[in-house]
């Protein structure tokens, strides 16, 4: 980096928020995915106004910058592919307000998930998108990927939830999108635009977001499979039975295995097992919406099918689904963690597609996935440091996002594309929507100096 | 390729384990207070992945992060990789001691530990008014924090054992000096040798300590071995008091902090409760408590050689104090009450004690 940039950065952000340390430089060279690549710098900012003189300071130097949260990312979001300055949010991390009454929070990017969480909690509120990564994950970086979770198949994800965004854009201009308002048809929706686009378009830099009341009851059932499509097909019924269960997901025969190697759960190793959670004010209320899911269990051939009758029950119900990315990674040495999404009435055929392509490939891939919204996680578990076990890993990868694609799919429900799946973009995108993407990303930054090389938008 | 350093040789399938996953910023009390990534395991974890991979040397620029963890081991308890950080921290400090890159702070400690009884190189043990060496039931050993700075809270703690006509003795007892295998060198034959032959000599068939760091080192450490082999057991001081009966009550709220070394590292968390219980019914925990307690900041050598950083975490821990409204925060670890006092603002109205000092005080008001 040149003195002089390191000079004016320091200006900007003084000399405790500026970092060229090796130790820093390494730390911000990864996030949660495959992927690697130092930055230059990084510095910590503490206002919108600091990241519009560094974006500014970015264009005319033509340094590229790139907007990280808790470097949780599973796609590459937050590397730094093409060097330059990092610019973590971490330090703006206030929760501006909470208004009960107007059903909002306003929180700074570098907010925990957990702290939001917790902030709401004693007002009977919830922030209903929650991500696997909540203890650590920020809200910045929620917008980023427009995150989803475990209670997205009723809820939704974080775009249904941000009402407005404060954001510096690539020229360093500071604006603002949306509004405080339930509801608005004003103008472009520019908020929508921002929410998944993964820090490519501008910085976040304060972020409104609707709160939900949460409801008071859950009822918890697990059911197990002994073939997967049945499954499956039990997951696309009850989606179309007229209830929508708070939860529903699956868990399939690997990771029960792994499971069972890890812990003392001793779960009955089957093809797939459906946990699925009700919600409601009244025990009447959940318990209707469950025996329907119930019913269905038993309908698509469910060998067993169990209800939790307490809140400890419930619980353990849950650490198998809980407990899958850890009990995963201690497999092997690495883990290509897949976030696709099929329509509905396909999830059975997919999770046939994945064992299948396991076989084919010899390889590790258990399945866990949020199969109430069709978004599957298989996560091949392989030794990074087998250079055939690497190609195999490729190509079971490109086997299924063909596959994918046929069916409707999409290569990611909710971790975004970042850099793992920049190459699947085409696939999945006709070049007409390709060319708009990059025209849209050209007319926020035309010097390409915000997060570049993500997305495939490097035409 | 031949691994170069012996962390590699041991933890090499760890460290390519951890997935970055990141979880470990949750419960790092080091990036708890300054948000830096380096520091946390993830951070070190890259870092070593780096030094395995040849792309980088250990050399001085990695002390910055490679000395400051306070082995609270949060980070591997809450690993769903299972790696266990704090471990190969604590070899790879020994590799970088070996091509001689150390933090000065640990350097001189161990200099210090070749020539004086104790880490802070005083040359006078503080008078506890009791007779040293005698033959007795039990040995009462103090600790370098105990017998050096926590000097009154070490005097109660004595008066208690009294007050419970414990036969116990003092020794002329030198630094156990486990400290010095988590900070890259050895522990002290030496000093070692000491310890065992005045405990030995005193007949005792128990010793007991109120310095959790120390009863580890005495139980876990081989060059201890001799105290088993002799039937001799260590106990920290919680376990030998839980079946006393005080006479004494105090309704001030009162809560808890469990040290890392007696809480996550030894798995004792109730045996402090059950004293607690019986002479503060008015009880509360701290949001972290048990296997989730934030740490001091103190341990791992921290307080030594990053002192801002760790009255900072002491500062944090100190929050959830004022959190749940508490009176008295109590504790049993010299290391612990010295941090946390020194970080107290004067704001803050809540006393810290060691469970044992807080008891004879009430005993004492009792009288």
């Amino acid at each position: 980096m040149e003195d002089k940039v390191k000079k004016a950065l320091i200006d900007i952000v003084g000399e405790d928020n500026f970092t060229d340390n090796l130790i820093d430089l390494i730390s911000y060279s990864k996030d949660a995915s495959e992927h690697k690549h130092r930055p230059d710098a990084a510095v910590w900012p503490g206002t919108a106004e600091e990241i519009s003189a560094i974006l500014k300071l970015a264009n005319m130097y033509r340094f590229p910058v790139t907007p990280r949260g808790a470097g949780t990312s599973l796609a590459g979001l937050a590397v730094p592919e093409k060097g330059g300055v990092i610019l973590d949010l971490i330090r703006m991390n206030k929760i501006i307000s909470v208004s009960v009454t107007d059903r909002l929070a306003v929180v700074q990017p570098g907010v925990v998930y957990a702290d939001l969480e917790r902030a709401l909690e004693p007002h009977g509120f919830f922030f209903p998108p929650d991500p696997a990564s909540g203890t650590v994950a920020t809200l910045g970086g929620n917008v980023a990927t427009n995150a989803g979770g475990i209670k997205g198949a009723k809820y939704g994800t974080t775009k249904d939830y941000v009402l407005s965004l404060q954001i510096v854009l690539p020229d360093g201009r500071i604006m603002r999108t949306g509004s405080k308002c339930m509801k608005s048809s004003s103008g472009y929706d520019l908020t929508k635009l921002f929410v998944g686009s993964e820090g490519t378009l501008g910085v976040v830099t304060e972020i409104t977001l609707k709160i939900n009341p949460k409801p008071s009851l859950s009822a918890t059932a697990m059911a197990t499979f002994e073939d997967v499509e049945d499954a499956g097909r039990a997951v696309s019924e009850i989606m179309h039975s007229g209830i929508i269960p708070s939860a529903l997901e699956v868990v399939d025969q690997e990771t029960l295995i792994a499971i069972n190697q890890n812990t003392d759960l001793n779960l009955p190793e089957v093809e797939a097992i459906l946990i699925a959670e009700t919600d409601g004010h009244t025990r009447e209320e959940t318990q209707f919406q469950l025996n329907k899911v119930i019913d269905i269990f038993k309908k698509n051939n469910a060998v067993t099918v169990k209800q939790a009758t307490t809140q400890e029950e419930a619980e353990a119900l849950w650490t198998a689904r809980k407990s899958a990315y850890a009990v995963m990674s201690r497999i092997n040495y690495s883990l290509a963690v897949e976030d696709l999404s099929v329509p509905m009435s396909k999830v059975p055929h997919m999770l046939k597609v994945i064992s299948n392509l396991a076989k084919k490939y010899d390889l590790k891939i258990p399945t866990v996935g949020h199969a109430g919204d069709g978004n599957l996680h298989p996560t091949i578990s392989y030794d990074s440091t087998n250079s055939d076990e690497v190609k195999r890993v490729e190509q079971a990868s490109v086997e299924l996002f063909e596959k994918v694609i046929e069916l409707g799919g999409t290569v990611t429900g909710e971790h975004g594309i970042g850099l793992a799946k920049a190459r699947f973009m085409p696939l999945e995108h006709d070049p007409v929507a390709m060319d708009v993407m990059r025209s849209i990303k050209k007319s926020f930054d035309p010097n390409n100096i915000l997060n570049p090389g993500k997305m495939a938008l490097d035409a | 390729m031949e691994a170069k350093y012996d962390f590699e040789k041991k933890y090499r399938d760890q460290v390519l384990r951890c997935s970055n996953c990141g979880f470990c910023r949750a419960v790092c009390p080091v990036f708890g207070t300054t948000l830096r990534p380096a520091y946390n395991a993830r951070g070190k974890m890259l870092i070593l992945k780096e030094v395995m991979d040849g792309t980088i040397e250990l050399n001085d620029e990695l002390i910055e992060t490679l000395f400051q963890c306070t082995t609270c081991a949060s980070c591997a308890e809450n690993c769903p990789s299972g790696v266990n950080v704090p471990d190969i921290i604590k070899q790879v400090r020994k590799d970088m001691v070996n091509i001689g890159s150390c933090h000065p702070a640990f350097k001189g400690m161990n200099e210090v530990l070749k020539s004086h009884t104790n880490i802070y190189a005083e040359d006078e043990p503080e008078d506890f008014e009791r007779e040293r060496n005698k033959k007795a039931e039990y040995v009462y050993f103090i600790g370098c924090v105990g017998s050096y700075r926590e000097d009154e809270a070490t005097l109660e703690t004595l008066d208690l054992l009294d007050r419970l006509n414990v036969d116990y003795t003092l020794i002329d007892e030198v630094c156990c000096s486990g400290v010095l295998e988590d900070v890259g060198y050895e522990i002290n034959g030496d000093l070692v040798k000491k310890n065992m032959d005045r405990i030995l000599a005193t007949g005792a068939k128990t010793v007991i300590t109120g310095c959790p760091y120390c009863s580890r080192t005495f139980n876990n450490k081989p060059q201890y071995a001799g105290l088993a082999e002799n039937g001799i057991k260590v106990l920290h001081i919680t376990q030998f008091l839980k079946d006393f009966d005080f006479g004494v009550t105090t309704d001030k709220l009162v809560t808890y902090h469990d040290p890392c070394d007696l809480g996550r590292h030894c798995g004792i968390y109730e045996e402090p409760r059950e004293i607690i219980k019986k002479i503060a019914p008015n009880f509360v925990e701290l949001r972290h408590n048990r296997v989730d307690a934030l740490c001091c900041g103190a341990g791992g050598g921290v307080r030594g050689a990053y002192a801002k950083n760790s009255i900072a975490m002491a500062r944090r821990r100190l929050e959830e104090v004022e959190e749940v409204g508490a009176e008295v925060v109590l504790t049993e670890c010299n290391s612990c009450v010295h941090n946390l006092a020194n970080a107290k603002l004067r704001k803050q109205k809540f006393k810290i004690y060691n469970i044992s000092q807080f008891v004879n005080e009430l005993m004492e008001e009792a009288e």
